[in-house]
Parts: structure tokens; sequence; C-alpha cells
């Protein structure tokens, strides 16, 4: 048991975030105060909640570059239908069915039209931020009520904010979904390999469409938790958000071509990236750092995990080889003794 | 006759026929458009996608796909900014230093990609976050305030796409012509185009024949940074400010002109004739309904719905399933052809 967690991909993620914060301890001992370690985590809902949908797609081994968007136009959508004074369930229940619509036309683009998946949100990414524009007229959604933007600020033993909490506990959940599941596990097969998966009778197709469905509807869901955190939304909201999950996901040990990885490593990487600013506050440098740290931190880790498999994969190879030609060696001379 | 036919069927002839109607549909309805002048002084806004995107496609042939050029785009503006204004440096010493970091920055991605193994998307991601990270590092070595830019370039500078050929067509198309014939000349008339092309086939191939695969490789992507800080350069010259997030909306574009021109994602084929005729019509797209008054925040909806659009026509093609429900006779010919 215990082997197989140190084997996990998830576990250099843990094992880096644990080093960051200890490193950043070392330098300046105020991050280590438990409420700054909390609001590291606790700022990192959307990110958690959005990563853990686009991971979906990664899984199955295509990409969402759309989720960006997706977040800004039901943020703006939920902002916008709370300052007019409509019922918040109403405003949720449209935003995540927006996100829903949104996931449909992704998912009906790549398995029906068989669109690449790149070019297809990528495309979708800038008709969604176009439709923002047309939608606000490009004025900010300002005056929510006060008490939608409470609803975060809400916490459980005056730690771990309610959000937060649901966006574990959501990951949990999915989690056990892709490990558990019959469906669930259909996702990593079709990621790992699809001619295969279609050989062994997977519906291939509907689980691809599945997983973009279900990544609008959190991305969705990122955009509502959005909109009671950050207070206001601007026609470029979640502008960015796209690459940052994707690197989140990266960072987290999922590949990006495909079944390997979990949705744990993306909440893992989503609190790596929501932390990099604030670590950059304690160690005392200008959070304009924040995009160089984390390209560097992405091309390292990524570059490393590929060479660290590389050398795996050659490893076992030169086994296999020594293996094998002992095996000649002991064989021929066999047959001489025979002789 | 059948050369004829042939010609007409291509992709690129297409293309041409798009520009055609273009310029009748918004030719008719505001002759502004016809304004030779105007036309030109739009399509100045867009010269640098149109630059980036011959190159990009190199990346796309050989397999990859390169979404951190704009974040190029930035890096070389403000570096030409503030070496000329707080280095002291010639401005055109400052341009060459520039041009040298983007093919720096360009290579340094090539070398992750083509020596790791780690996927091009990966990589160019983290190259983005790094390179837009660099460029406000960059900023903040300048005395002047980030949101203001350096501007105040020497006439000499500014004419590099101030000047007007014929009184008429501006300097920034020229160079950008002149740049379409150097890169089909080497993509589709030398050599090392040719090990671009089975790089992008099949690699393994490539690789028994002879062929540097990883070189190449690395080399496409230096290209397309290079390219990058040519069009920053000149896209500073225009504008007469350098600033740092400059490029920042540029992926879209790009990867919509060179998958538009007939490239393929998964490469091997496609050239930059075609992505140089998509470049230029997406770009009179956006002029067109910009001078009809659609502002300038919604151009991303009908260029976005482009590219959905045109690959949905290419790729559904490959779905059997939509074979069967609307070409049957085409579905028959496919069955006798495997027969």
């Amino acid at each position: 048991m215990l082997k197989k967690l140190l084997h996990s991909r998830e576990i250099t993620a843990f094992a880096f975030i644990l080093f960051m914060f200890l490193g950043v301890g070392a330098i300046n001992p105020a991050f280590l105060s438990p409420g700054n370690i909390w609001l590291c985590f606790n700022s990192s809902v959307v990110y958690t909640v959005v990563a853990i949908g686009i991971a979906l797609v990664i899984i199955t081994g295509e990409i969402d570059v759309s989720v960006g968007a997706t977040l800004g136009m039901t943020a703006t959508i939920c902002g916008t239908m709370i300052r007019d004074g409509q019922p918040w369930e109403a405003a949720i229940l449209t935003a995540l069915l927006v996100g829903l619509l949104i996931g449909v036309v992704n998912g009906f683009g790549v398995t029906v039209l068989k669109i690449p998946s790149i070019i297809m949100t990528l495309g979708i990414n800038g008709i969604v931020r176009g439709l923002i524009y047309v939608y606000t007229d490009g004025k900010w959604v300002e005056n929510i009520s006060f008490d939608f933007k409470n609803l975060s600020q809400g916490r459980l033993f005056g730690a771990i904010t309610w959000f937060y909490l649901g966006a574990l506990l959501l990951m949990v959940a999915v989690h056990l979904v892709l490990t558990r599941t019959k469906h669930g596990k259909y996702l990593a097969a079709v990621g790992d390999n699809i001619g295969g998966a279609t050989l062994l009778g997977i519906p291939v197709d509907s689980t691809k469409f599945m997983a973009f469905v279900l990544c609008g509807l959190l991305a969705a869901a990122g955009g509502v938790l959005y909109v009671s955190r950050v207070g206001f939304v601007t026609p470029i909201a979640g502008n960015g958000y796209e690459m940052k999950v994707i690197a989140a996901c990266v960072l987290g040990g999922i590949s990006l071509s495909g079944g390997v990885g979990s949705v744990i490593g993306a909440g893992v990487g989503a609190a790596i990236m929501a932390s990099i600013s604030r670590v950059l506050v304690f160690v005392g440098l200008s959070s304009d750092y924040d995009n160089t740290i984390t390209g560097i931190l992405l091309i390292i880790i990524v570059v490393s995990d590929a060479l660290i498999r590389r050398r795996a994969v050659e490893k076992a190879r030169r086994e296999r080889l020594a293996a094998k030609t002992l095996h000649a060696v002991a064989s021929e001379k066999g047959a001489t003794v025979d002789a | 006759m059948r050369k004829g036919k042939k010609l007409l069927l291509r992709w690129e002839s297409l293309l041409v026929l798009v520009i055609v109607l273009e310029f009748l549909i918004f030719g008719t309805l505001s002759p502004k458009f016809l304004n030779l002048k105007r036309l030109f002084s739009g399509l100045n806004q867009f010269i640098p996608v149109c630059i980036i995107s011959l190159f990009v496609t190199y990346v796309m042939i050989t397999g990859g796909i390169d979404i951190q050029a704009g974040s190029i785009v930035g890096l070389t503006s403000i570096m030409v900014g503030v070496l000329w204004n707080d280095a002291g440096l010639n401005i055109f010493v400052a341009c060459i230093v520039a041009l040298v970091a983007g093919a720096l920055c360009g290579t340094l991605s090539g070398f992750f990609v083509a020596y790791t193994g780690v996927q091009p998307m990966v990589v160019t991601l983290g190259g983005s976050f790094l390179y837009s990270g660099l460029a406000l590092a960059v900023t903040n070595l300048s005395a002047k305030e980030a949101y203001q830019g350096i501007s105040d370039f020497p006439e000499a500078f500014r004419a590099l796409s101030r000047t007007e050929l014929f009184g008429a067509v501006p300097m920034q198309f020229v160079i950008f012509l002149a740049l379409v014939v150097v890169s089909y000349v080497v993509l589709h008339r030398t050599n090392y185009g040719r090990k671009i092309f089975l790089c992008g086939v099949n690699p393994n191939a490539a690789e028994f024949c002879g062929i540097n695969t990883r070189a190449v490789i690395m080399s496409t992507y230096t290209l397309s940074g290079l390219s990058a800080s040519v069009a920053g350069i000149l896209l500073t010259a225009y504008l007469g400010t350098a600033k740092a997030d400059m490029g920042a909306g540029y992926t879209l574009p790009i990867v919509t002109a060179v998958v538009l021109g007939g490239t393929s994602n998964l490469g091997g084929s496609g050239g930059v004739i075609g992505s140089a005729l998509a470049a230029l019509a997406v770009g009179l797209l956006r002029i067109g309904l910009s001078l009809n008054g659609l502002s300038t925040q919604y151009l991303d909806i009908p260029v976005g719905i482009l590219l959905v659009v045109t690959v949905s026509f290419r790729f559904a093609g490959t779905n059997p399933k939509l074979r069967k429900l609307f070409g049957r006779r085409k579905r028959q010919t496919v069955i006798s052809k495997a027969g």
C-alpha cells in the first residue's frame, strides 16, 4: 500500500508543495502560520474546481482551452442575474446550464465532427469571449449583493472555507468515480489506448463527449465561485485561466497525452498555482514574477519527468536484453556439453 | 484541362476565392474597403500575425504546435524599448539583440521538444508563461512606468513601418511578401524543407534516412521564435510604443491562419502559401467587419466561427456515421476501394 502510494505520480506534486512551503517558511517564518497556509489553499478553490473538469478531458487524451472563456461567460451571467435581484438558485442554475451547453458544443465538435480538440476549443474560446462582450457591452458587472459575496467567507472551524471543503469533497468523489466505477475507468482507457478501447467495445465517442460536458459544467461552477469570491466581473474575467489550469494538471502529474494521472493531482497542482504568487510576496519578490516562476516550474517538472521515465524504459530494456543474452549463452553452453 | 481542374480543387484556390468574395461583399457594403490606403492601414495591425503564421506552419508540419509566439512578440518589443531607452544602445543594435533573444527563446523550447520528448503543447505553454514573465521583468528594469510603455522612438526606426512604397503599399506589407517568398523557397524548394515534411510524416523513417530529426525539429522552433521577434519589432515600429503585453491575444489568430491554410495539426502536410492566404483572409475579414461597424472586441466571434466551420468540413468526412447520414454514394466508393 505504502509502496503504491510512493510510486503514484501525485506524490511528486505533494512533496513539491511541502518543500515549497517549508523552504519559504525558512526564509520568512510568517509564511508558515496556519492562517496563511489555509489562505493559500482556500484561494485555490476556483482553480481546483476548473482543474478537476479539465483533468477529465485531458485524461481522455483531448484538451479544452475554452474553460477560461466558459468561466468568464458563466461568471458574467451569474453576476448579472444576482445584481438584478433574481433568486440565487436561478442564477446559479442558468450559469451551470450555459457551461453545460458550451461543453456539449465542444463535445459535439470533437466527437461527431471529428475536429481536433485544440482547434475546436480554441475556436469556441474566441467565440465565447466575443459573446461576453456582446452580452455585457464591455461593461463591468458590479454591485453584487453582499449576502452572495459573504458565501465565500463562510468557514468551518474558522479555517477551511465551505467552498474549498466542497471542492475537496468533489475531488474525492470524482477520483472515486474514475478509479472505482466502470464508466469512470473508461476515461483513462480511452486516453491510454484509443484503438484498444475501441476493440474492447468501450464507447469511445460518448466517453469523450461526457468528459467535455462535465468539463464545461465544472468551468461554470468555477464561474459561480468566482463571482462570489471576487465580487465583480470584468469582460476579461477568466482570461488565461485555461493555461493556468492546464499547467496545474501538468504539475499534478497528469500527462497531456492521456491516460495517466488523477484528479487528486489536478487539485494539488491547482494549490501550487494559487500559492506561487503568495510565496513570491513572502520571499520579497514582486508578484510580477508569477508567470516566470510558473513557466520555469512547468518546464523543469515536465522535462525531468520525461527524462526519468525514459531512463526507466531504457533500464528495463537493458535488463530484458541482458536476461535474453544470458539465457542464450547458457543454452549454447548446454548444447556443447551435450555434443 | 486536367491540370486546370486540379489547380481549381486545391485548398489554396478556395482561399483565393474567399479573399475575392470578401472584396466583393465588403466592397459593396462600404466603399471605404476598396480605398487602398485605408485597407493597408487596417492590415498593418494584422501583419505580425501573418508573418508569425508563416513559420508556425513549419512547426505544425513537424507535428508540433507553438503557442508561445505571442509572448515572444511582447518580450521582443519591450527589449527593444528598454535597450534603447535605458541601456542607451543604438536602436538597430537593440533590434538585433532582440532578434537574437527571440531566436534563443524559440531554440530553448525547441530543444526541450526535440531532445526530451515532452509534448510541444506543454513546452510552449511553459514557454509562453516564461517569456511573458520575462517581458514583465524586463519592463521593471525601465525607468518608465509599465502601463505607459516606452515611446518617442527615432524616426529612422519608425520608418521601418511608416515608409510607403509607391505611395500606398506600406513597408511592413513588403517585408511580409518577401518573407512569404523566402519561407516558400525554404520549405518547398530546399533539402531542409523536405526534411521538415519527412519529420512530420514519420520521424522514425526520417531518422533511418540519416536525417538528424531532433536538430530539424528544434530549428523549426528557432525560426518561429525569430519570426515572432521580427513581428514584435515591426509592431513596435508601427505603434511607436514598446509594451510587454503586445501579442497577448495572438494564439487564436495564428493557429486559425495556419489550420485554415490547410496545414494538418497532426503534421506531415501543409504549406506556406496556404497560411499566408488564410492569414490575409482572416485579416481582411476583421477589417471588413470593423469598417461595417462591428466593434473590435466582437471580432473573435466570426474568426472563431470561420475556424470551426472550415475545419469541420475538412474533418467531418472522417466520421463514418456522418458519412452514412449524408454521403451514401461516397461511402460506396470507399467500400469498393477497400474491396
